[in-house]
Order: structure tokens, then sequence, then C-alpha cells
């Protein structure tokens, strides 16, 4: 019976993706994709393979402090009527509503949300539709996955308890409560029974497999699957987003501009993470204030992801609007620690390398090797260095000449462009493994934000203070102050990180 | 029979949502001919409706004059989507609207009957589509397969639940017609009627060939067809063995845990799709709070 299942399921006019079936009516975005890869053929599908894993590891979404934190976006009026009416009071109520797959598919949605080009609009509507479709946990449910993971009921956990939340996360909600010894935090709290559910969900290889089999070439799907469930995994223990967070909080701790908020250890658990209350304004807001805030709230993102990287190895892969909350005069919060990836010194060396041949040195030959060693480019690929570093240079635009450049949104989008160039031809000889997916999003995510800001500075100046081959003077008021930090950070700061990362490396 | 081939099923979930967002009313006046405390209600809303909704298309067209009916008379071959986006709208009418516009509704079909007349070319009998025979069998095929779907891949009404399913719904029976004291009113009683009605059951070739259009349709589109997989095996598994020999079906194996599971799953994803079609996720918050609401007086 299952043998006939699958060869039924194989037969190229089933060759289908039931994914795609999520674009409702018009499909026919998505099978773009398929389409390209059609045209593709063999080999050449290396590229298409790590966008789909990109799109894997791509996450977004309506979360914790999202962009609009929608709890429950019911339409209609009665919202807040709505949500009360229909919250979830059983970890019956959540498997009924999140369980026969809808919980993975939200997931999967928010992995996808991230890469545009990934998925028609069709299908992005349809997942955030299923998004909306889940409501918050009533406050009694919510009591009840309190009184589970602390031991006790959120009123003896805490001196002060808000029943109501104040976000959705993606499998969770958010609630405010004060600590007993006076700390304002947030809480996340997850559904209960929804880490068995999408675990059990994700043992459906079968149904997986066609889903996303529109993305990828057969061979593929298990790699694919494996990469799946390992992000899905790991998102459903909330220790490790804990974890990454206190990394991230005792790095920046005492950063002039980047604030990230401490962790609770005591007061989280599997499905609890507790964490500083922050507040703040939205990126929405961010877009309405001044150009010189913009620029500034742009410079801390941008010495953020880069600081984060080339000195602490580790990448937040999460650049969604969502997760900042910005203060003004350039000071911004750092939020969701879910999707961190931490990199091995052999790791990055190869992406420095290129940097430091195509930037500083301008040996496009360096350029090349280093790009083979990184395994992005096939030894030996029949193609012209200079057609190489004409292809590549786009990515680089921003840090390859001193000055004053201004992100705009036709970059990005350039970028993005560029990267998913099926037709280029280099697609057949340029790949991207897979612990370098996560990093893409730089390009994808990074440069969107940066772009949507409009945001001006010498971009290649700031990249001189944090690339470890230059370590170049403070070129901004901003990096004066952060090079007074870093001279001032005890050695402790970094024995931390390194301590923290030995953790979370695996 | 006439060789007229089948109309593409293109837009089959579009036009089931279209056709359920439009027969729940907005601001209902009653709470119509079950109300949202009724099983009736809650089997509605059950996973296992598409599985259903197919189970007794398949019981209901292996009565020779029904499907007789339906083959000369409706738009059927030229608009197979239409034609069950129609049927489907009428009974969410019936279970959602308000008691006038059910009335309304039934009122409307009644008429529609009084056209539909006819001779079956394969027994040679006569037929009326308004006949409380036809209509009775095409009632109890549909109860049956709401339980018999329920039980196998959705949530298993319990017995007291099952008997008061059958018992509720002989009011839709009566709205088109059906005199009251003929249609069965528990399980038992819809069971006896059934195997009363054996007899005369047959597959003709407009009934396989209907059936065989509806276990595949074309121009489904991939995605769907693809799911439409397993709710046809759900639906042939769910059938009564006698109607699977009548068609010629090989028996399914027994699905097993594993693949019951699987078959969820499949119409999680089927009404992940439905769900994301205008006006879906409103009609069904709606009709959960009243259900909510009437759980708790």
């Amino acid at each position: 019976m299952k043998s006939e299942r699958n060869a039924r399921l194989r037969s190229p006019t089933r060759k289908v993706a039931a994914i795609a079936a999520l674009g409702g009516a018009s499909i026919a975005g998505l099978a773009v994709v398929r389409h390209r890869a059609a045209r593709l053929g063999g080999s050449s599908l290396r590229l298409e393979r790590g966008l789909t894993a990109l799109r894997l590891a791509a996450r977004g979404g309506a979360r914790y402090a999202s962009n609009a934190p929608r709890l429950f976006a019911s339409a209609g009026e009665h919202r807040e009527a709505l949500r009360n009416d229909l919250a979830l009071q059983t970890a019956e109520d959540v498997a009924a509503t999140l369980g026969t797959m809808k919980g993975v598919l939200m997931k999967l949605g928010q992995m996808a949300s991230y890469v545009d080009d990934g998925l028609s609009p069709a299908a992005r509507r349809t997942l955030s539709r299923l998004q909306d479709s889940v409501p918050p946990m009533s406050p009694e449910l919510a009591a009840q996955v309190i009184t589970e993971e602390l031991g006790q009921p959120p009123e003896r956990a805490f001196a002060t308890w808000d029943p109501e939340p104040i976000a959705a996360a993606s499998i969770g909600q958010v609630h405010r409560a004060i600590t007993l010894d006076g700390r304002a935090v947030a809480v996340k709290v997850q559904y209960p029974g929804i880490a068995e559910t999408i675990e059990a969900d994700l043992g459906n290889v079968a149904l997986l497999r066609r889903m996303l089999k529109i993305t990828a070439p057969s061979q593929d799907v298990d790699a694919l699957l494996a990469e799946l469930r390992e992000r899905v995994t790991e998102e459903l223990d909330y220790r490790r987003e804990a974890r990454n967070q206190q990394m991230f909080a005792r790095y920046y701790q005492g950063h002039p501009t980047i604030g990230v908020p401490q962790i609770v250890p005591e007061l989280s658990t599997r499905r609890v993470v507790t964490s500083d209350l922050a507040d703040g304004a939205r990126f929405a807001e961010l877009t309405s204030w001044s150009q010189a805030e913009r620029d500034l709230a742009a410079e801390t993102i941008y010495r953020f992801v880069f600081r984060s990287l080339y000195e602490a190895h580790a990448f937040n892969g999460d650049p969604h609007p969502g997760n900042y909350l910005f203060h003004g005069g350039g000071r911004v919060t750092f939020l969701d620690f879910g999707l961190v990836k931490y990199f091995t010194a052999d790791e990055l060396r190869p992406l420095v390398e290129m940097v430091k041949h195509l930037c500083v040195e301008n040996d496009p030959e360096g350029f090349r090797r280093a790009m083979e060693d990184a395994g992005f480019l096939m030894p030996d690929a029949p193609l012209p260095t200079d057609m190489l570093v004409e292809h590549m240079a786009v990515f680089y635009d921003t840090v390859r000449e001193r000055g004053p450049r201004t992100m705009t949104g036709a970059y990005a989008s350039a970028v993005t462009r560029r990267f998913f160039d099926f037709r280029s031809p280099l697609a057949a000889y340029v790949q991207i493994p897979r612990s370098y997916v996560i990093l893409q999003r730089i390009n994808l995510g990074l440069f969107a934000l940066l772009g949507e800001l409009t945001a001006t500075a010498d971009w290649r100046c700031i990249a001189e203070e944090i690339w470890p081959f230059v370590q170049g003077p403070p070129c901004t008021p901003m990096g004066a102050a952060e090079a007074y930090w870093r001279a001032s950070r005890t050695g402790a700061g970094q024995a931390d990180v390194r301590s923290e990362k030995s953790f979370d490396l695996s | 029979m006439s060789a007229e081939p089948y109309a593409s099923a293109t837009g089959l979930v579009e036009r089931y949502a279209a056709a359920y967002v439009s027969a729940v009313p907005d601001h209902a006046k009653d709470d119509g001919l079950f109300g949202p405390a009724s099983v009736t209600w809650r089997l509605a809303a059950d996973l296992s409706a598409p599985v259903a909704g197919l189970r007794s298309v398949l019981m209901q067209a292996l009565h020779p004059l029904a499907m007789a009916g339906v083959d000369q008379h409706s738009d059927w071959r030229r608009d197979p989507v239409g034609r069950l986006a129609a049927t489907s709208a009428y009974t969410a009418t019936v279970t959602y609207g308000d008691r006038a516009t059910a009335s309304r509704a039934a009122q409307r079909v009644r008429v529609i009957h009084e056209h539909v007349r006819g001779v079956d070319a394969v027994t040679g009998r006569p037929y009326a589509a308004g006949d409380p025979a036809l209509l009775l069998w095409v009632h109890a095929a549909l109860v049956d397969s709401v339980l018999a779907a329920g039980r196998l891949v959705g949530t298993p009404p319990q017995d007291a639940d099952a008997d008061r399913f059958v018992s509720e719904m002989t009011v839709s029976a009566e709205l088109l017609g059906v005199p009251r004291e003929v249609i069965p009113a528990s399980v038992a009683a819809l069971e006896e009627y059934i195997t009363g009605v054996r007899p005369e059951l047959r597959c003709t070739p407009a009934a396989a060939e209907s059936m065989g259009y509806m276990l595949d349709p074309a121009g489904l589109g991939e995605e769907i067809a693809e799911l439409w997989l397993d709710i046809r095996d759900a639906a042939v598994t769910a059938l009564p063995d006698w109607v699977r020999d009548l068609y010629g079906y090989p028996a399914p194996p027994a699905i097993t845990p594993a693949r019951r599971t699987e078959i969820r799953q499949t119409l999680g994803v089927f009404d992940a799709v439905f769900l994301a079609e205008p006006g879906v996720l409103e009609t069904r918050q709606r009709l959960a709070v009243r259900m909510r609401s009437a759980g708790k007086a």
C-alpha cells in the first residue's frame, strides 16, 4: 500500500507540493520556482537547493513584539470580544487548532515569509491567514502552563501577573509581569501540547515531502526535511532561545546604543522564557522619524549585525522589523533570539578572506580562491574571474569604497534579484553551503530593512572599524562611543561569550 | 446515455468556500433549524467533512432513479463543480441559516424538483425528483456518511450523539417534503432503512461514470488533486463493503492508526487551503463564538 502510494506520488503528473495549495485560488506564483528548476535542469540546481534551505531557515511573521503585534487578528470590529470568546481553553483546543499540520504549516510559513521571491502573494496570504486563525490562550490555560513549568501559579511565581497577553508569539504568547524581586519582565508562554503536536506532524515525511517537492528536486527533500525538523525542533525548546539571548545580552552589556533584554534564568524553562520587559517605538513608527534618527538607528543595526558576526561569531538570523524597539539617539533594543547561528573560526575565515580580497586588497583571484574555499564556487568553474567579480560585486557595493552611501529599497531589491537570478551564467557553479545559508539573510533582510529607512552612512568606514583585518579608528560619534565601550569592557565579557558559545555549538 | 464529457473541476475549493460563506448569515435572526448547541453544527465543522461529502455522493449515486435525475436534468456534466457547490450551499443554508431562509431555500428546491421528471433508461422506470422515496435516500446517505466519516477519520461521535444527530437531521428531509413518519430518527432506524433500500441500488453506467469522475476530477489543479487522493481513499474506505462491491472497487486495506493520522494531516492541509478563501475565517469565527456561548449556557 505504502509503496504503491509513493509510486503514485512520484509519477510526473503527480509531482506536486501541497504547500502550493496553500496559495489557494492562485497557486501559480509558487509554481514559478518549480518551472525555474525545470529550466535549469541537472546539476545547476544547487543554487536552487540552497535557496530552498534558505527559505526554510528564514523566519518572520507575527511574533513577540512584532511590527503590528497581532493578537489573533480576527477580521471585523469585535476583535477584543472575539479574542476572549474564542480563546484556547484546553490543551485539546490547542491540538484541534494547531494539530493536523496547521502548526507545521505556520512554522513553514514563517520560515518562508522573509524571502519575498520564494512564495506567491497568494501563498503568503494563505499562511498569514492561518496565523490569524489562531486565538490566544485563555488566562486560565496560560496560567496552567506557568504552573506546570515554574511549579506555582503565575500570581505566586510573580509579584504581579497580567493575565491579558500583550503580543502573539508564533507558538505562544507574551505576558507582562513583575518578578518577586521587582523586575518588570516579558514572559513568553508556549501553547501546551504544541511541541508534541508539531513533532508528530513533522513525522509525516510523506506529506512533508509532497509539500516540499515543489521547491526542491527530489534527491534533496530528505536533507530539507532534516533541516526543517531541526529548525522547528530547536524553536520548540525555549531554553535554547534563552541561552542565545543571554549570550547576546552579556556580550553587549553596557553598549552605548545596542540593548538586549536580560534573561531571567530561574523563570525560564522549556516552555516559558522570561526576560526584562522592553518598550520602545516599533519599526513602523521609526519610518516616520527624522532622517537623522533613522540613520542612527540603521547604524546601530548595522554595527550589531557585523560586530556579532565578526567578534562573537554569532549571527541572529532574524532581521525581522518586528524584532527591534527604537528609543531615539540610535538606541535600539534587539529582541527574539530563537534563530541564532554560531560560526566556527574555520567557517568564518573564508568569508573574511572574500571581503578582504575584494574590498581591501583588490585581488580578484584571491577573492575567487576564497569563494572556492568557502564552497560557494565550484573549483575550476569555466568562468572568467572578472565576470565572477562583476556578478558578486553587488553584494559588496556599499563597502567597496569610502564615502557616504544611501541604502535604498532599489538597492535591496537589486541585491535580492541578483541573488535569485537563476539565469545568470554563474548559477550552475555557485551554491550556498548549508552552514552559510542563514548568512544570506544579511542580503535579504538587513539590506531590505536599511533600504526601507533610506539610511545614509559611510558604511565602508564603519565596516573598517569592525573588520578584524583592519580594525580602523572610529569614524562616527557612535563609533567613538563604541570604541570607549570596547576599551572599558572587562575581559570577563569576552570569556562569557566563549563559554556560552561552546555551550551552543553543535 | 449521453456521452457529453465532464467539464473541468477547476475552482472546487473556491466555489465551495463561496457557497459556505454566503450560506451562513452575518446576523442571524434566529438559530435556525438546529442551533449552535446541536450535534449537527458540531459534526458539520468536523475535519472529516470533505470525506463525508464525497462518501455521501458515492452512496446517493447508487439509486438509479436519483442518478438518472441528476444525469438527465442538471448541469452536472457541463458544470459539475457548480452543481456540487449548489448542493453544498443548500446544505449549509439549511444547517446554519435562520428558519425563514432555510424554508425559502427548501421551497426553491421543491419548485426545481417539480420539473425534474423522466424515465430512467436503465431500469425503464419513471422518476420524479420530488418523490419522497428518492429524497429520503439522498437524505439518509448524507446522514450515514457524516457518521461514517467522523468515525473513520474525524472526531468519532459518541453513540448518544450519533442518535441525536440522526434525529436532529429528520427536519431537513421533512423540509423537502418527506413525511415525518418515514424518516429514520435513530442510528438503528437509519441502518434498517438503508438495508431495506439495498435491493433497489445498483451501479448504472451513469453512476459508474459520474463517480469515476468524482474520484479523480479533471482540472482540480495538481495540488488539490494530490490532497484529493487521501480524501478519496478515506471516502472509499468509509463505504460499506456492499457499496464498494456494487461499484467494483477493491476492498481497501484496514486503516492503521498511522494511516489515519496521515489522512487527518491531509485534511488539515486541505482545511488550511479552505480557510484562506475570502470570508471563511470570519464565518468560522462567527459560528465558533455562537457555539461556545451556547455551550456555556
